[in-house]
């Protein structure tokens, strides 16, 4: 349909401007030159001008998806073990000093990349203080001797092969270094849940509710 | 084949919960690994009613590793390289709270010795002097330090015997056991014949168990094995039945286990292990023992 129309539009075209050109180049002389190229520039092109739409592009490019708000955070699925695979794993590193934790457990990561395990997710649980407390011989009061930070760092594996577990895990062992522990649990959704903060005034609402 | 090799896809996989310290120089000497089965599945055992019985006779063997209890010892150039970057770190480095108070000690020391010293004035930016300060706090922990001996890296001083399970702390070592196969009494890993009716891992830890004076307690990390050693019988004990045995070899982690000092048992790095084991033995066995 369109194309018979610029078609059209086309054959009309010619005969207006056989007809009409001398007129057309009149008006254009008497006008000012800059005047005349602004006036061309913010004016759109009539439907039946042959450079109508000629500028379009944005009906070429693929669908974008509307952009959405940001969602509340879900848990991801948890995967349960099948034969050949175990599920969601979340390897444990803590230990009082952060450059080894922090270290070992990138090392970890970069192991399972190189090794083709994936890595579903890789985050850190707060620090724990611990207080050494002294008590003298003499007295009976206790002071503070140091006070210890313990560190942990936890990767989540997906998808362990069971035939690549045990060199994974030998891996690991011998790589281990000093005063670093290491654990590697299945994941539950109380793991999950244990990292939020807790609300004290949205439970003790909830309180109120029930 | 009367279905070792697949028995891992066979077997339903259990939950395992492994948690793996490592502390400093105990008196064991031996890494604590302890492993616990949240729920074991029933082990399915594929009976097939089979035709021919195969003509290889099936063994199952655990290479049980002790894993090194002290970080390993620096190369020359690892020492000078820490080093470096040590100095390096120190220099770029901000000042720590601890060190922040040292120095407006000392410099407020030096302002009360100096002669026109206003006690009032001082006191009031300050609140009233603290009792201990940073230098007391130092030299303290600088006695407690003193009192503190660490333990003697290298125990071996004395020469203990090879089959201490506490000879090289830094290094991973093998379990090598003395067996009589055939006629011959050599080294080799902890091995069993495999009985029909149970997984090749049980005949492995059945292997392991059935040492006489020794109770190691293994951690066995997956239930595929880690290498196979194939070999045929000389001709003389070569029947229809039976034309060779083929060994398969489990990898096992030492968790805690005490043996007493007797000949048969062996601890060795891997690069001792050429002077034990047979040639195309240690070929396979080479190849699936890391040395890390």
């Amino acid at each position: 349909m369109q194309w018979r129309k610029l078609r059209a539009s086309f054959a009309l075209h010619s005969r207006v401007l056989d007809q009409a050109g001398l007129l057309f180049r009149a008006s254009v002389s008497v006008q000012h030159p800059i005047q005349g190229s602004l006036a061309f520039s913010n004016e759109r092109q009539y439907r039946t001008m042959p450079t109508h739409g000629i500028g379009k592009y944005k009906h070429l490019l693929p669908k974008e998806a509307p952009k959405k708000k940001k969602e509340r955070q879900q848990m991801k699925q948890i995967k349960t073990a099948t034969d050949a695979e175990y599920g969601t794993l979340n390897v444990k590193v803590s230990g009082y000093d952060m450059i080894l934790v922090e270290h070992y457990s990138q090392y970890i990561h970069n192991l399972c990349n190189r090794l083709g395990v994936k890595v579903a997710e890789s985050y850190a649980l707060p620090t724990k203080s611990t207080e050494v407390m002294v008590m003298p011989e003499q007295g009976t009061k206790m002071y503070v001797d140091a006070i210890l930070k313990t560190h942990e760092r936890i990767v989540q594996l997906s998808q362990l092969n069971a035939t690549l577990c045990p060199t994974f895990m030998e891996v690991l062992l011998k790589n281990q270094p000093e005063g670093i522990q290491l654990s590697v649990k299945l994941h539950t959704e109380a793991d999950y849940q244990a990292r939020f903060k807790a609300r004290p005034e949205l439970e003790g609402l909830m309180a109120q509710m029930t | 084949m009367a279905a070792p090799c697949s028995r891992m896809a066979n077997r339903p996989l259990w939950q395992f919960i492994t948690n793996v310290r490592r502390t400093g120089l105990k008196h064991t000497g031996v890494r604590q690994i302890s492993l616990s089965s949240a729920c074991r599945a029933a082990t399915q055992t594929r009976s097939k009613t089979e035709g021919v019985p195969s003509p290889w006779k099936l063994y199952g063997a655990v290479c049980l590793q002790r894993l090194p209890v002290i970080s390993q010892e620096r190369n020359p150039i690892e020492d000078q390289f820490a080093e470096l970057m040590h100095q390096m770190e120190l220099e770029r480095s901000l000042l720590s709270d601890h060190e922040q108070r040292l120095l407006e000690d000392s410099e407020r020391m030096t302002r009360k010795q100096a002669d026109n010293y206003d006690s009032d004035e001082e006191e009031a930016d300050y609140g009233g002097q603290e009792t201990i300060t940073a230098q007391d706090q130092e030299d303290t922990w600088e006695q407690k330090l003193k009192h503190f001996q660490p333990a003697l890296r290298d125990r071996d001083v004395g020469g203990t015997p090879l089959g201490s399970v506490e000879r090289c702390l830094g290094d991973s070592l093998v379990l090598l056991v003395q067996q009589t196969v055939g006629k011959e009494t050599i080294w080799l890993l902890p091995q069993a014949q495999w009985e029909a009716g149970e997984t090749l891992r049980q005949t492995a830890e059945r292997g392991l168990s059935s040492l006489p004076e020794a109770d190691f307690k293994a951690t066995f990390l997956g239930n595929t094995p880690c290498g196979v050693y194939r070999y045929k019988f000389p001709k003389e004990v070569r029947t229809e039945r039976c034309v060779g045995a083929k060994v398969f070899f489990f990898k096992a982690f030492l968790s805690a286990g005490s043996a007493s000092q007797k000949e048969p048992f062996l601890w060795v790095k891997k690069t001792e292990l050429q002077g034990y084991l047979k040639p195309p033995y240690l070929e396979k066995v080479d190849r699936f023992i890391l040395n890390l």
